[in-house]
């Protein structure tokens, strides 16, 4: 169905791609995967003619899609064969509503009007989108937009569906929307899907084959997923664990893992490594819990040998949480307080009392109570419009409570002008680049130091620590997300704040990134800072948080350990979670030092 | 469920009874027509922001009238007639030499001025009713196929602009977070370039997304319509500046004038036409032209009509003397009141 | 200088050309009527204009487009349109400033005079329907923005600081000469017969010029020298942070960079 026959692709002289070679067939479901900057889309784009003859630069080989030569083919003449959504969904809109945007392919063809009618109806019907034809594009969930975008190309009937992360940006129930959509294309339509994806644990036991970009100069290779991922220098932690514990047949989801780990789970509840691998304190930690999101079988947490000696349960908020090798240094300084800051609040990085938050006749935020010590990680989950937003912009002021009261540093944030708040609490919202406004990293950094009134080079240095070997005179908008997110941190962090904020800090992080966030996020905490994360990236959450809070509905419904609240909850529990329940471990390194003191 | 209107038949309905407005400048027969947009608005406005704009124009008809009393007042030679009150008079240098401030108002210069101030004012509100009715986006899709690419740009900046309105918020926040105040010229800067680069960067995946989605696909056009359209356009514009010409200059001769605007018009139009019909596009559900939108669309006509043949036969009662009490002429009336059909049909929303 | 993301060919430019004449004939009308005209005696000849100005605006538009555009232009006539037109509503408060005027003045710098000429007329014309302010002024304001926006493009080859204070200049003249353009084009229909600044069919051109004049202080000359001067402010506060942006995007869009496609030598 694709064919690339020896291609390579240079832009402005530096190559892109080098000698690709492969052959994708019809009805398949390909897995494009590498780190950021090794040419994945580039690859999508080579497929429907968008490389080179939107972007500029030489494509040597032959592309054929459908037995057409995208040479002779520009995008345009091949929207009945391609059908392509990119990164951004909405991005992609052009008109207002849905039903419109599902029919503007087939206007472009020139199709019949009774033929659009006829295929607009269908494909309402096959992505479940009747309820939403006249919605407004601007008011869709995330997974509705990609839902509408994935629509809106498949009108004009293509043989092959091309997706730039279709999931990155969702949240993992608009993913499964997504997911599911796609699986049925494959299986019901027998449509070619290709498909980059950064998240691999969410698609790689979808895939048929897999391309693997390995970005050093050698060619990509192809084949069978599980093949692929045997060898693969990105991999989901199902894939990990299953090298590490040398299954064969390599298990790609959670379900063959699952029957792969029997033994193993046996050796790990009867393995006894001692302190800090420990992902949750037992019995000490409990009281945090609230509501009905409660671990819902405690027998089971307490027969968990690995947690190890018991924390001393005074100082349950802070300590004993901690994640992996963060240093302790927070640690000594921190009194021991009372994790809901009934007392003292004075100096904690954060104390939320009763907060109550409205806009207009919506209540984003009832009776939330909060508080923050320093060096701990809280991970702040739950879905699209639950409240978490709404509860870090309280945090840093940009929203004024209807009720209740929120301390920051002592100060109440909304009352506090900027100047002075930014010594208090630092937010890095979702979009990180609306931080950024100016020509070059350098000036960037500057702007930076006069805005927080620190040391000139102060944010430079740190942006060097984050993010190490960047070019000074660079474009903010031309770094990569990872890059950018850095630059981002850096600037807020010049104000040196107690308590940093990070509003989904994972979009678009490829593995790479985000391990590089995790060892950050560890750095800050052990430097005494308190992080709080408003994510649905549960392996982030598993690796990192010592504290999970979960919020549905502008309520907390849950408040405690990261282990704890996690591994019970089908939703938020990771994949190693998920392996190994009931035994309380979450990430691959866990796994590997319960292992070695087995 | 209720059909919504073409907004062509809104707008020929708004135009034919702005064209009668023009044709009167009887305050009765004005007022009667802004009563009449008024009802057909009360009773067929859709609860979409732009319904609101009828209480714009007739804010803005208000304004027209207040400031041509004051013009009329201040600078016009009054209509002789009772005396209401005296301004203090300027004296302007030579130059200004025809221009007149101050000095004694009259009834009747007023009368003439607000008379004339009304019926502008009721052209804008005419226009305001079209405003209301007739749904932007809907009315973007019956431009000719020749404005196809400039009529894409218009509904991209009308999606693009409420986000941008969004993102201008987003920014702001995002500046309060680096503890920079939102007030002054350089914070306006600070605020522009991350929306602007925000523009652009989507802009760009746009584009990719349309060009592989088939837009700007076209068709084979054959050279002689090509030529023809190319000769069509230029043929007519010239033709329109011809005519123009005619029509400024009082030596130039009769046949320069109006014949050679008109058939200029009509050329250039036809090369509208038939150059619309490069793109292989088609359209999806268009708005159907029915016996609604024929009502509609007649009943405007219907009013313009009774007020021109009206004047042309010269009845008087359309243009009464300022000094007198104006009557209402039963035919233009008449007409006016047609034009109340849109709120009678029923099942009809904009 | 910049790309040309729209190109005018010479039968684009004719027709351009001809509706530029056609549409100042509109504009100034009422000072170019000789004595003895047949336009002049008629109380329908601004209306004549109003509909006139709508079918020349329609065919120099599609002229351009006759070429076809292609869909990076469109997409970057789209999202500046609406950055002009969400500026839009911010000039309202201040005594006539036009904010949307700096974006016309850059885009049609970088991007070429045919793009400018688009960009001022989708701005107005996306702002108009946006606001539900579709009237007989739309053509006027549609043609005065294009033009705006195409004599930017035109604009001689300059660097650096002489570029930001030419583009300045340009702003201050342009908004100034708008501001008297839309005047003159209202004149007609705001005078009435009865006042005497208002115009005067068949009156001699000093004696209307005259009463232009005084028209012109009267109603704006409040509105006119601030909106200059604001526009000039605004395009040299935003020039080189603007001109950057927009010449980075046209690099991205790649507008004239070359696609090609190599054999390979074995």
């Amino acid at each position: 169905m694709i064919r690339f026959d020896r291609v390579d692709f240079r832009y402005g002289g530096t190559p892109v791609l080098t000698d690709v070679d492969l052959e994708i067939e019809e009805g398949e479901l390909c897995l494009v995967a590498g780190r950021t900057g090794t040419g994945k889309s580039t690859l999508l784009r080579a497929v429907n003619g968008l490389v080179p003859h939107f972007t500029g630069g030489v494509l040597t080989g032959q592309v054929t899609v459908a037995g057409r030569d995208t040479r002779d083919h520009p995008p345009r003449e091949l929207a009945d064969v391609v059908g392509y959504v990119g990164q951004d969904p909405r991005a992609g809109f052009v008109s207002d509503v849905v039903e419109e945007e599902l029919a503007y392919g087939m206007e472009s063809l020139g199709l019949p009007p009774d033929v659009m009618r006829r295929r607009v109806e269908e494909t309402l019907d096959l992505l479940g989108l009747a309820g939403l034809r006249d919605r407004a594009l601007a008011t869709l969930s995330g997974g509705q937009a990609q839902r509408v975008a994935i629509g809106s190309v498949l009108t004009t009937h293509p043989k092959v569906l091309v997706l730039d992360e279709p999931t990155s940006a969702l949240d993992p129930v608009g993913a499964e929307d997504v997911l599911a959509t796609l699986q049925r294309l494959v299986h019901d339509l027998g449509l070619t899907v290709v498909l980059a994806e950064h998240r691999l644990e969410r698609v790689v036991h979808l895939a048929d084959t897999m391309v693997l970009l390995p970005g050093d100069g050698r060619p990509p290779v192809h084949g069978p997923t599980a093949a692929i991922m045997a060898e693969s220098p990105v991999a989901p932690p199902v894939v990990q664990l299953g090298r590490l514990a040398g299954w064969s047949p390599l298990p790609l989801s959670v379900r063959d893992a699952r029957r792969a780990a029997a033994p193993l789970r046996e050796r790990l509840t009867n393995a006894s490594p001692p302190g800090p691998a420990a992902p949750s304190g037992p019995a000490g930690a409990a009281p945090h819990r609230v509501g009905n999101a409660a671990p819902s079988d405690p027998a089971a947490l307490s027969d968990a040998a690995l947690s190890g000696p018991a924390a001393p349960s005074g100082s349950a908020g802070a300590a004993p949480h901690r994640v992996g090798n963060a240093a302790s240094s927070g640690q000594a300084s921190t009194p021991a307080t009372d994790p809901r800051g009934r007392a003292d609040g004075a100096h904690a990085p954060a104390s939320v009392r009763a907060l109550e938050i409205r806009y207009g006749p919506v209540t984003a935020l009832r009776g939330v109570d909060l508080s923050v010590v320093p060096g701990e990680v809280i991970a702040l989950m739950g879905r699209n419009g639950a409240g978490k937003s709404s509860l870090l912009r309280a945090l840093v002021g940009l929203v004024r409570p209807s009720g209740g009261r929120v301390l920051v540093g002592g100060v109440a944030p909304h009352e506090t002008p900027p100047r002075v708040m930014v010594r208090h609490a630092g937010l890095v919202p979702q979009d990180a680049a609306d931080l950024l406004y100016a020509e070059t990293v350098a000036a960037e950094c500057a702007a930076a130091d006069r805005d927080m009134g620190a040391a000139r080079g102060t944010c430079r240095a740190l942006f060097e620590r984050l993010a190490p070997g960047v070019d000074d005179t660079l474009h903010p908008r031309d770094l990569s997300e990872g890059q950018r997110l850095a630059l981002a941190l850096a600037v807020i962090l010049t104000g040196r704040p107690p308590l940093v904020l990070l509003d989904e800090p994972t979009r678009g992080l490829d593995y790479t990134a985000k391990g590089r966030l995790v060892e950050i996020v560890r750095e800050l905490a052990a430097d005494g800072h308190a992080v709080v994360l408003a994510t649905h990236d549960v392996e982030l959450v598993a690796e990192v948080a010592t504290r999970t809070v979960v919020v549905a509905e502008g309520e907390v419904v849950a408040d405690g350990p990261t282990g704890e609240v996690v591994v019970s909850s089908p939703a938020f529990a990771p994949q190693v979670g998920k392996i190994f329940a009931p035994v309380p471990v979450l990430t691959v390194d866990q796994v590997r030092e319960a292992l070695s003191w087995a | 469920m209720r059909r919504r209107l073409h907004p062509g038949a809104w707008w020929l309905w708004a135009l034919g009874l702005a064209t009668a407005a023009t044709r009167t400048t009887n305050p009765l027969l004005l007022l009667l027509v802004g009563a009449v947009t008024g009802t057909v608005v009360a009773a067929c406005r859709s609860d979409d922001p732009w319904a609101r704009a009828y209480g714009m124009f007739l804010r803005i008809g208000l304004v027209v009238v207040v400031v041509r009393l004051v013009f009329g007042a201040v600078f016009a030679a009054q209509a002789p007639g009772t005396t209401l009150f005296t301004l203090p008079s300027v004296t302007l240098p030579s130059w200004l030499a025809g221009v007149r401030v101050g000095g004694p108002v009259t009834a009747e210069g007023l009368a003439v001025a607000g008379y004339d101030a009304l019926r502008l004012a009721t052209v804008l509100i005419c226009v305001g009713a079209a405003n209301a009715l007739a749904a932007p986006s809907r009315l973007l899709k019956s431009v000719p196929g020749a404005l196809y690419e400039v009529g894409v740009a218009v509904v991209v900046a009308m999606t693009f602009a409420p986000q941008a309105v969004t993102h201008v918020r987003q920014v702001r926040d995002a500046q309060r977070l680096r503890g920079r105040s939102d007030r002054g010229i350089r914070a306006l800067r600070r605020l522009a370039m991350p929306v602007l680069e925000g523009a652009l960067d989507r802009s760009v995946q746009l584009a990719a997304a349309m060009d592989a989605r088939g837009y700007g696909r076209t068709a084979a056009v054959p050279r002689a319509r090509r030529r023809a359209t190319a000769a069509l356009v230029l043929g007519g514009l010239l033709a329109v500046c011809a005519g123009l010409y005619g029509l400024l200059d009082g030596q130039a001769p009769a046949a320069l004038g109006a014949p050679m605007l008109v058939s200029g018009s009509v050329c250039a139009a036809a090369g509208l036409w038939l150059g619309g019909r490069r793109s292989p596009r088609t359209r999806y559900r268009p708005d159907p032209w029915a016996l609604p939108e024929w009502v509609t669309g007649g009943s405007g006509l219907l009013a313009a009509t009774a007020m021109t043949v009206t004047g042309l036969l010269g009845a008087d009662g359309l243009r009464p003397a300022p000094g007198s009490a104006p009557g209402l002429p039963p035919l233009p009336a008449a007409g006016v009141l047609i034009a109340l059909a849109p709120a009678l049909l029923r099942g009809i929303r904009t | 200088m910049g790309v040309n993301a729209v190109r005018l060919r010479v039968r684009s430019g004719t027709a351009l050309s001809l509706v530029s004449l056609a549409g100042l004939a509109a504009f100034c009308w009422p000072l170019l009527v000789t004595p003895g005209a047949r336009i002049g005696q008629s109380a329908f000849a601004p209306w004549m204009f109003v509909l006139l100005l709508p079918l020349l605006l329609a065919v120099a538009l599609a002229e351009i487009a006759e070429g076809g555009i292609d869909a990076k232009a469109i997409a970057l006539l789209g999202v500046l349109g609406a950055v002009g037109a969400a500026l839009r509503p911010l000039g309202t408060n201040v005594a006539g400033f036009e904010p949307m005027f700096f974006v016309l003045v850059h885009g049609g710098r970088v991007l070429g005079r045919g793009f400018g000429y688009l960009l001022g007329a989708v701005a107005m014309f996306a702002s108009a329907l946006i606001t539900a302010g579709v009237g007989p002024w739309l053509p006027y304001q549609i043609l005065g923005a294009a033009w705006v926006g195409f004599f930017a493009g035109c604009l001689p080859r300059a660097r650096g600081r002489t570029e930001i204070a030419m583009l300045a200049a340009y702003g201050a003249v342009a908004a100034f000469a708008y501001g008297w353009l839309q005047n003159l084009g209202l004149w007609p229909f705001v005078g009435g017969m009865a006042s005497s600044i208002s115009y005067h069919p068949g009156a001699p051109l000093a004696d209307n010029l005259g009463r232009f004049v005084a028209f012109n202080l009267a109603t704006s000359l409040g509105f006119d020298l601030p909106r200059a001067i604001f526009t000039a402010i605004l395009v040299a506060v935003t020039g080189r942070p603007v001109l950057l942006a927009l010449r980075r995007a046209a690099r991205r869009a790649a507008f004239e960079a070359p696609a090609g496609f190599d054999d390979r030598s074995d």
